[in-house]
């Protein structure tokens, strides 16, 4: 791997990040937008139960770690999409790049972005509801890289798709995270599923950290168990995953460049 | 000594067999027209020549080295330019060129960048959007953009494809002082007939995924043996057309003008007919084959052939 190339790739994205008011819009305006019409709702729940759990901070929380996986995902994916639009995937293949090098790029863009919008998101929920995220004091740390780690692998799973069926398949890139939304038990536990659900989420790796993350509001601990098995599920997809996007980059290159976009 | 050499490529989609065992091989310094019809399978072998589609059979080799064992080794010398590609339209021409610099492993970068920016006179384009420009500026970037890495080899499908006479004349040149100064070899698709006389050294001619001929351009143009013999007659057009209608040659009217075609031999007998019969003709040119004749007669002549 060459950290020119993969720094060439990250420029490019910040070139058009600087360019695009929809990219501007997506780091900054949605989150914000999301974070006060949640907040708000809970808030007015939270008025009808004084005494219930922390709501405010299981739905805020909840939908600041989802805003990782999103994030994550929607640079894999929307940028391989700004590619395909461009018509500039043969500029970027006639390169010496490699397919390891244009993947990273990928994660780091996504890092990078996410490394923006959630401090702001933060910011944003302190600002309007006094809630302070460093709250999970060290869980913190592994609850980003699990949703990072969701993140990636939906992105590589729906990018070959993408890459495989080309553009008619571009609304996987807004819609797909949302599929495994309900299983993840973002907002509620898992229990609150039906049963055929619940066997489902078994295998949906957030669902082990927002399950800890609530256990955190709630008790103050979690297990660490939790986010192992979150770990292992994680890192199982991110391979399965990536070996799909090398496939379907293998099959277009049996299609050809050109000829596909 | 071959800088790349296409061996044996075949390229089959499904039961179509797009390019069908085409060898031909590109020296130090050469420029090489890819020619042929549109579908001939040139932008199929293009695609096979910079490894993104995978030849069903066969291989391609750079510097003696195959391009799939070697791809970013190779790459590093190698670049492309198609007036059918585009560049991100949202980013500015400095931009598409900083970033592109930065594939390629370019010592100063902002000089190569602006050394550029100056031989493909685009100035006056450097911060404006690539989605501002006109397709033949976008052409003068993806050139600019081929030539960020001083290329070895250079793969230009049709590069003067939407460029306006003086801009084309100019790029042209300038493609022929690149190789001139530092012997870049370059493989150059157009459906410009004369350009490719005038800058290619050899010509491939394609043809239903087939190489139908290889050789230089005056070559290829030597095996039509037809001329146009064209003559202004003021007088005897008439006789002049019965001579052409016994002669069973073909012949164009055009006013009080006739264009003749024929074998470079026949010619004196033909104007001694017109002589003998007392037609009077004022202006006469005539114009050997050019490469244009060879593809129109000899392309698709192969075409039927086949079918």
């Amino acid at each position: 791997m060459k950290f020119n190339r993969i720094y060439a790739l990250v420029l490019r994205f910040y070139y058009l990040f600087r360019h695009s008011w929809d990219r501007i819009g997506d780091a900054f305006y949605w989150p914000t937008i999301d974070l006060m019409i949640w907040g708000l709702t809970s808030t007015f729940f939270k008025s009808f139960a004084p005494n219930a759990p922390p709501i405010i901070l299981i739905i805020l929380s909840g939908h600041m770690f989802w805003l990782i996986v999103w994030r994550a995902q929607y640079e894999i994916t929307v940028n391989l999409l700004e590619e395909l639009w461009n018509r500039n995937m043969i500029n970027i293949f006639v390169s010496p790049i490699n397919f390891s090098e244009w993947v990273t790029s990928f994660i780091i863009v996504g890092i990078t972005k996410a490394a923006m919008s959630f401090p702001f998101a933060m910011l944003v929920i302190y600002l309007a509801y006094k809630i302070q995220m460093f709250f999970f004091s060290w869980y913190f740390i592994p609850i980003i890289f699990l949703m990072f780690m969701t993140g990636w692998w939906v992105g590589f799973l729906v990018s070959g798709l993408i890459l495989r069926f080309g553009t008619k398949v571009q609304t996987l890139a807004w819609t797909f995270a949302w599929l495994i939304g309900p299983f993840a038990a973002i907002y509620y536990p898992v229990s609150t599923l039906p049963g055929w659900a619940q066997k489902i989420a078994l295998f949906i790796p957030a669902s082990y950290v927002f399950e800890g993350a609530r256990e955190i509001i709630s008790k103050g601990y979690t297990d660490p168990g939790k986010f192992y098995i979150s770990f292992v599920i994680n890192l199982f997809y991110l391979i399965l995953s990536i070996l799909f996007l090398y496939s379907s980059f293998k099959k277009v290159l049996q299609k050809g460049l050109v000829k596909v976009y | 000594m071959d800088i790349l050499q296409a061996m044996s490529l075949t390229k089959k989609f499904g039961k179509f067999t797009a390019v069908n065992n085409v060898s031909f091989s590109l020296k130090e310094g050469e420029i090489l027209g890819l020619l042929g019809a549109n579908g001939a399978g040139k932008t199929t072998t293009i695609q096979m020549l910079l490894g993104v589609l995978t030849p069903t059979n066969g291989e391609v080799r750079y510097f003696g080295k195959n391009l799939l064992e070697n791809r970013e080794e190779i790459l590093e010398q190698v670049n492309f330019s198609s007036t059918y590609t585009q560049l991100p339209w949202l980013l500015t021409v400095e931009e598409n060129l900083t970033y592109t610099s930065y594939l390629y492993e370019i010592k100063n970068r902002k000089e190569r960048v602006r050394k550029l920016v100056e031989v493909f006179r685009l100035n006056k384009l450097f911060k404006e959007q690539m989605k501002e420009l006109s397709s033949g500026e976008v052409t003068r970037v993806n050139l600019a953009k081929a030539f960020i890495n001083h290329p070895k080899v250079l793969l230009l499908d049709e590069p003067t494809a939407s460029l306006d006479p003086e801009t084309s004349d100019y790029i042209r040149k300038i493609l022929v002082k690149e190789r001139n100064m530092f012997n870049v070899s370059i493989i150059w698709t157009s459906h410009n007939m004369g350009e490719v006389e005038e800058v290619c050294d050899r010509v491939v001619f394609i043809n239903h995924g087939k190489v139908i001929a290889n050789d230089t351009p005056e070559k290829l143009a030597k095996t039509i043996e037809i001329c146009h013999v064209a003559l202004n007659v003021p007088d005897g057009l008439k006789r002049t057309i019965e001579i052409c209608q016994n002669k069973k040659v073909h012949y164009k009217l055009e006013a009080r003008n006739i264009v003749v075609d024929l074998k470079e031999k026949d010619i004196p007998g033909f104007l001694r007919e017109l002589m003998d019969r007392g037609v009077v003709y004022d202006q006469i040119s005539i114009d050997k084959p050019t490469l244009e004749d060879y593809f129109l007669q000899v392309a698709p002549k192969k075409a039927k052939d086949e079918i």
